[in-house]
């Protein structure tokens, strides 16, 4: 729904942190981990949960223990992951894969700490694999950015894959 | 349910010799063997369909496959589940394309016929253009498959009529299941929903990774130790103490130190727990047992189930074609758990073995570069090596099934491909051998048999 009085948002806060998304991609784009990692706040959480396709009218509950998810991480079990990467030994990714993410559809609106915010925006990832298979994961991000001494860092990421299958074996990529 | 095909071309030895320990590739990649394989071995298997916790009312069902048959497997209001295909009698259209939820009803989006859960034609659309000569209505439901049985929790189909009823067809490998399903009071369930995705390969290099391939996890998932491990790979594997059990083409590969896969998971707590119901685990599936779960495992249900028991990933290899196969993962825990440690285990599972995971991300890759090269005309003639370990097979009191000394080992892979053989060329499934002679025939509850059997 369209909002009618949206909060205002400074123009140069719009800027920064659009320049920051893009800016994260191209860190994640080329593999610079550690420098992506010094943009997330300490207690940054990053989520993505499953999704299943029910019918509108279905109005049972969903699962309430362990509702699936396929991404609940913190500051350490993301570092895990680079570390990990970083190890040497992760052959699927030698030759490195090709990897390309489009952001689009930024929109910042007020959260309710005063010096964070709200920013909602779309990720295309490609993937170029072992022998050239090409793959493409879209999802919706909605984000928490907060504003601190190293200007913006990322406090919270909530991820919507628009994929009921994933189309790949495995999503070893950052959103 | 007739199957027509059957009797047709049953030269399939000509692609394995297992006393000699080889594969033709060709299984992984021809066409025609695939298209052979849905009718011989999907269409006449027990196949895995839903888990009993996954349906807990009438009227809530899911959506699954039957090889490439889609189904509905749906709970009735008088407690038991049917399971019929997903396709419209009038013209063949999916009547649900939803993965789960509860209905009254299903109807079809082209003409509105209307099924109620049980499968049966309860209303169309503009009902009056049918002569009451027209449409038998009673014949006209959702087919429904042959049989359907459950074991401990796991509900399975079969389009088959005839051949082995459920318990038989699991035979001597409940002895083993039952440490996945009965290791605590209250069974199992299937918590935070269906990871679905797809993989360019063959749907048994899955099932076989996952039956007796504990030798890939130290190279492939180097990385994956690493990182978990402070840096440290995986330590060897104790040869003399750990196995490989295979019965009628379900195979279980192990240790008895009892602690490795739970130290995969990652979870403290969890391992806690076991820890905590070990005793009582003893007590209720005897010693071995009790030693053997938590170890560095992993298991397949032929054809096409398998899981990690003690990390508590438990996934379908659904076949699409010959190159490329949809995996199902879901994650298992016991009832009884306390809510925080079903909630650790679903986090450590996703961080292990979710597609996501730091184990699952390097795996697909391998299946996948080990179907497609077989594209190759001259490469896809060439052998493939399944000797591993083809000496060490040994007799023990209170294992069963066909039961191989040392992990590192092909010896489950070899007895899922002679099953594979077994039904391939087998006409009649009652005439398919027992592989090895059942021990536990007649025995209904594997607890019954405290470990030990004399032989």
């Amino acid at each position: 729904m369209l909002e009618m009085n949206p909060a205002p948002v400074l123009v140069e806060d719009m800027i920064a942190l659009t320049q920051r998304l893009y800016h994260e991609a191209r860190l994640l784009d080329a593999e610079r981990f550690e420098d992506w990692l010094e943009l997330l706040c300490d207690d940054v959480t990053y989520r993505m949960d499953l999704k299943r396709r029910r019918f509108r009218a279905d109005r049972s509950p969903p699962a309430a223990v362990g509702a699936g998810v396929v991404f609940n991480e913190n500051f350490a079990r993301l570092k895990l992951r680079i570390d990990r990467l970083r190890s040497g030994y992760v052959w699927a990714e030698d030759p490195p894969n090709f990897v390309r993410r489009v952001i689009s559809n930024v929109e910042i609106e007020p959260a309710d700490a005063e010096n964070e915010v709200i920013v909602h925006s779309v990720i295309v990832i490609h993937r170029n694999r072992i022998d050239g298979l090409a793959r493409q994961f879209t999802a919706g991000r909605t984000d928490r950015w907060r504003h601190g001494t190293q200007g913006w860092c990322l406090a919270a990421r909530d991820i919507a894959l628009d994929h009921a299958v994933l189309p790949d074996s495995n999503i070893n990529v950052f959103f | 349910m007739r199957i027509e095909r059957i009797g047709r071309e049953p030269e399939f030895s000509q692609y394995m010799d297992l006393k000699e320990g080889w594969l033709d590739r060709r299984i992984f990649s021809d066409a025609e063997i695939y298209e052979e394989e849905l009718y011989r071995i999907f269409a006449r298997s027990w196949l895995f369909v839903a888990h009993e916790s996954q349906l807990p009312k009438a009227g809530d069902f899911l959506t699954t496959h039957m090889g490439e048959d889609a189904v509905i497997v749906a709970r009735q209001p008088d407690g038991s589940i049917k399971v019929f295909l997903n396709s419209c009698p009038h013209r063949g259209n999916k009547v649900c394309f939803a993965d789960a939820g509860n209905t009254r009803r299903f109807v079809c989006n082209y003409h509105g016929w209307a099924f109620d859960t049980g499968g049966e034609l309860k209303g169309m659309h503009e009902e009056y253009c049918y002569d009451e000569i027209d449409i038998d209505r009673k014949k006209n439901g959702l087919k429904q498959v042959a049989r359907v049985a459950g074991y401990k929790g796991l509900v399975f189909a079969t389009f088959a009529e005839d051949g082995p009823s459920l318990d038989a067809w699991l035979g001597d490998f409940r002895w083993y299941l039952d440490m996945l399903l009965d290791n605590e009071e209250g069974g199992t369930e299937l918590i935070g929903g269906c990871i679905k995705s797809v993989i360019n390969a063959n749907w048994k290099f899955g099932v076989e990774n996952f039956i007796g391939d504990a030798y890939h996890a130290g190279w492939t998932h180097d990385s994956g130790c690493r990182s978990m491990n402070n840096g440290e790979p995986f330590p060897p594997v104790d040869m003399e103490n750990s196995y490989h059990a295979s019965v009628n083409g379900h195979g279980w590969e192990f240790g008895t130190e009892g602690v490795g896969d739970l130290f995969l998971l990652g979870r403290p707590k969890v391992m806690e727990y076991y820890e905590r119901i070990r005793p009582k685990m003893a007590q209720r599936l005897g010693e071995m047992r009790s030693q053997i779960f938590g170890s560095v495992a992993s298991a397949s249900i032929f054809p096409n189930v398998s899981f990690l028991p003690g990390i508590s990933t438990f996934r379908q290899w659904q076949p699409k074609g010959p190159m490329e196969f949809e995996l199902k993962t879901w994650v298992i825990v016991n009832k009884a758990m306390p809510d925080d440690i079903k909630d650790e285990i679903t986090k450590g599972v996703m961080q292990t073995f979710g597609p996501g995971g730091t184990f699952e991300m390097d795996d697909g890759e391998n299946w996948s570069n080990c179907t497609t090269v077989n594209r190759g005309v001259v490469t896809r003639h060439e052998r493939l090596h399944y000797r591993c370990g083809i000496s060490r097979q040994i007799e023990h009191d209170t294992l069963p099934g066909i039961v191989y000394r040392g992990q590192y080992n092909d010896a489950n892979q070899r007895g899922f491909y002679q099953r594979w053989l077994d039904m391939m060329e087998a006409d009649k499934l009652d005439a398919m051998p027992e592989r090895p002679e059942p021990r536990l025939t007649g025995v209904s509850e594997t607890r019954d048999v405290p470990g030990l059997f004399a032989l």
